[in-house]
């Protein structure tokens, strides 16, 4: 029974239709967001005007190019974008995207988002199926290419992937903070109070509870709504207004459109199709031959393909509860943090003074961080222990070329969580710089937090 | 079944959107609740506070210019005694207007990186004084300008060898030149600014409502929380405290602001204060009543009381100092010692708890947000 199911769900023929619009209208949105990202200047301030990077743990081999290179990197995020959402040499296009975008995003952890981790997901899905083979140019290059039949994996991946996502965000909201005492609601909404229309009922308490409850639920329904027939239609207008809504609330930038864009793939082919024809129009020869054609997935896939799904997904589904090998509130210790699908979870601030001892003279003095790393770097080290690990390091390193040898590094750093108010936050005796990074170590000189 | 659940699902999210505007409704007649779609805190700093300081350092920096026109004329004691006299009044009147350093300033770089660069670099002064040959606003030419600037050249080291640079010395010309030039810029740059404020900005500081990037409120906070926090607390305190720098002396007296007239004390409490009347918004609405608003605590008190003793205590502290400064730091380290450890304190309180309490981002970089 399961297998049969198993193996309709992977293997059944299904129209491509939904696969060639989810195509198109991702890539456009990647090709917004990256020319965006240069527009901004962010390649600049990001990337050429730091000094020092953060990079991740086992990945400092990726280190900033120069800004030639950065530049060119994000070109290449252009150029593969539009070669995805056109079908054009698509794989390719695909292969390249991700390359450059994941390289980016793993030089400095300074600029880590969910939202661009959802990107380089969704990305490399992309690469491993046959979207271009309808509604594309690489069809009017090589008709040949053409397929209107799909097994139904290529589709339903992107389906599976996006519930992990929505029902992740889900349930990192269940607990006391976000639904007795609606934090960190409470502190953001009443910000938006004087925005026309909403702002007046933003500054009352029961609106954050209420926005707490609501954005809960939603993510832990949205994908079974989604996936039915008969509550889709309201499913995605629901999506519409949750993700608008954060949209208008919160500086949260590509994030609701590219979920708006990738929520498109729930819809049927039948729906899709309809759109594709009513556009095709634009180009009339995308609508010739429509006969059935179907695609087989290669004899490797058949074979190999289920077992690398089941990995990929089993990835998938541990990455976002490794935190409880740690110890800890995990939104304090942020052990466990990243790459788990936990979105405007908290409002964290803190702020650090960083100490450096000359062993040689015992001389004690305080640094000043904006030295060495950018505000926007400084922001995001004082909250988080693993950078600031990687901060104590670099001092270290930096004042051995000044002449001091195995210089001492202590921080006295304060920290609030949703209003917690501040408190120490690091066991400011320790010499940070003797510490360690591990993968799954617990760091010890995090002190605990208490309510 | 699996229909069951789906119907069931969403119900509740249908159910939840219900609840979600209609329970909005009943709560309207919430005391708490300002009518009007205008945030007052914003129309109350930048109306009551912010330009009301730059029509304050305006006409302060046109008497400054006007006083030291005077003195190029004829240099003599009285005309040196009172260009210092409206030196100190602007420099004063400064430290209530480097808290805004975005906008107008920002564009008229009315900064302290431009304006306020101590210790001033007396070689590049000299330097410019005897070739007679200089851009005063050029970007090398930054530590040798503004309120700095004239701290050296009006006090230098005691008032005779002052007057003596301006009369009897061989580059006496081009000092009274140089001199002019400091004060025209300073007054220029700071009636540019509030030209600006006065024209648009005004209204476009109270409409940038939220606090997301480029709203004024981050805008405000950043910049205040820089200007305490680097400015005063590292700058005017650390540095020549002792506190930072591996290999230099443990202190550094001569790094102080205004070494030369040492009134350094007297403007750093006056920035306190100035800080501290933007957070109480004068007598009306300030960020202390969106601290009051947001319920924040530090330590089971409110958080509000503790910002406001702790400007206080802090103020405690820089009036038991004397001035100069200078000779505090190095005959009364136990006070200065305190004040600095006080200061710290109001960092973490400015920076992480008001910050977060309002929920803005220190070093907010229009960014893609989560």
């Amino acid at each position: 029974m399961t297998a049969i199911k198993l193996k309709k769900f992977l293997y059944s023929n299904t129209h491509i239709a939904p696969l060639a619009f989810f195509r198109i209208a991702f890539g456009a949105v990647l090709c917004i967001t990256s020319i965006r990202f240069i527009a901004h200047g962010w390649v600049k301030d990001f990337y050429t005007t730091p000094v020092f990077h953060f990079p991740f743990y086992g990945f400092e081999w990726v280190t900033v190019l120069s800004p030639a290179g950065m530049y060119g990197l994000y070109a290449g995020m252009v150029l593969g974008a539009l070669m995805i959402c056109t079908g054009l040499y698509y794989r390719i296009g695909a292969i390249l995207f991700w390359l450059c975008f994941v390289y980016a995003e793993m030089i400095d952890k300074t600029y880590y988002l969910n939202h661009y981790y959802l990107v380089s997901v969704l990305v490399f899905l992309l690469i491993f199926v046959p979207a271009n083979r309808y509604f594309s140019l690489d069809i009017l290059r090589k008709p040949g290419l053409k397929k209107t039949m799909v097994p139904a994996w290529t589709i339903n991946i992107f389906k599976c992937q996006l519930a992990i996502i929505y029902i992740y965000a889900g349930l990192s909201k269940v607990n006391a903070d976000w639904l007795i005492h609606a934090m960190p609601l409470q502190l953001w909404l009443p910000a938006n109070q004087f925005i026309p229309v909403l702002g007046k009922w933003l500054a009352f308490p029961a609106t954050a509870i209420i926005f707490s409850w609501c954005g809960m639920l939603f993510d832990l329904s949205i994908v079974f709504l989604l996936l039915n027939r008969r509550t889709r239609v309201v499913a995605y207008m629901l999506v519409i207004i949750f993700h608008v809504l954060t949209a208008i609330l919160f500086q949260i930038g590509m994030f609701p459109w590219i979920m708006l864009a990738a929520t498109t793939v729930f819809f049927s082919a039948h729906f899709h199709l309809r759109v594709l024809r009513a556009v095709s129009f634009l180009w009339p020869s995308l609508r010739r031959g429509d006969a059935e054609q179907g695609y087989h997935s290669s004899s490797f896939f058949k074979r190999a393909g289920v077992f690398l799904l089941a990995c990929y997904f089993l990835v998938q589904l541990l990455l976002p509860i490794r935190f409880l090998l740690f110890p800890g509130k995990l939104l304090w210790t942020e052990e466990g943090y990243r790459f788990s699908w936990r979105v405007m979870l908290m409002e964290k601030g803190g702020t650090t003074f960083f100490y450096v001892t000359d062993p040689a003279t015992g001389r004690r003095f305080e640094v000043n961080n904006r030295e060495f790393i950018t505000g926007y770097q400084e922001r995001m080290m004082e909250t988080q222990p693993d950078m600031m690990l990687q901060y104590a390091k670099l001092l270290q390193q930096e004042y051995r070329k000044k002449g001091i040898q195995n210089a001492k590094v202590q921080v006295e750093s304060y920290v609030t969580l949703n209003g917690s108010g501040s408190r120490l936050f690091i066991d400011s005796s320790v010499n940070l710089a003797a510490q360690k990074e591990t993968l799954f170590g617990h760091k010890k000189w995090i002190l605990p937090y208490h309510p | 079944m699996k229909h069951k659940t789906t119907a069931l699902l969403s119900a509740l999210a249908a159910a939840a959107i219900i609840i979600l505007f209609s329970c909005s409704k009943n709560n309207s007649d919430n005391p708490n609740q300002p009518a009007s779609a205008v945030d007052s805190a914003l129309v109350n700093i930048g109306t009551n506070i912010i330009l009301v300081s730059y029509q304050d350092l305006a006409a302060k920096t046109t008497a400054m210019d006007a006083a030291v026109t005077a003195f190029v004329q004829t240099p003599d004691a009285s005309k040196l005694a009172s260009a210092q006299a409206a030196f100190k009044a602007a420099y004063l009147s400064w430290q209530t207007c480097s808290e805004y350093e975005f906008g107008p300033a920002a564009d008229q770089s009315l900064a302290t990186n431009t304006i306020n660069v101590f210790p001033t670099d007396t070689a590049i002064i000299k330097n410019n004084i005897s070739s007679g040959n200089y851009t005063i606003d050029g970007i090398g030419n930054l530590k040798a300008q503004g309120f700095p600037a004239l701290d050296f050249l009006l006090f230098s080291t005691d008032n005779n060898s002052a007057l003596s640079r301006f009369t009897t010395d061989a580059a006496a010309t081009n000092a009274k030149k140089y001199l002019s030039a400091v004060a025209v810029s300073l007054k220029a740059k700071a009636a540019a600014t509030l030209a600006a404020w006065t024209g648009t900005y005004i209204s476009t500081f109270k409409n940038a409502t939220g606090v997301n990037a480029g709203s004024s409120l981050s805008l405000l906070v950043n910049a205040l929380v820089y200007d305490y926090d680097v400015v005063l607390k590292t700058y005017k305190l650390g540095i020549p405290f002792g506190k930072f720098g591996a290999t230099a002396v443990p202190q550094v007296p001569a790094k102080v602001e205004a070494y030369y007239s040492g009134i350094s004390l007297q403007l750093m409490i006056q920035q306190v204060k100035a800080l501290q009347n933007i957070y109480l918004g004068a007598t009306g609405y300030g960020l202390d009543d969106k601290i009051i608003a947001s319920k924040a605590q530090k330590n089971g008190v409110p958080l509000n009381d503790v910002i406001v003793a702790q400007f206080n205590t802090l103020l405690v502290k820089l009036n038991a100092l004397s001035d100069p400064l200078a000779a505090a730091i190095v005959s009364n380290n136990t006070g200065v010692g305190d004040a600095y450890t006080e200061a710290g304190k109001l960092v973490v309180l400015l920076k992480v708890d008001l910050s977060s309490a309002l929920g803005i981002k220190i070093s907010f970089q229009d960014d893609d947000g989560d």
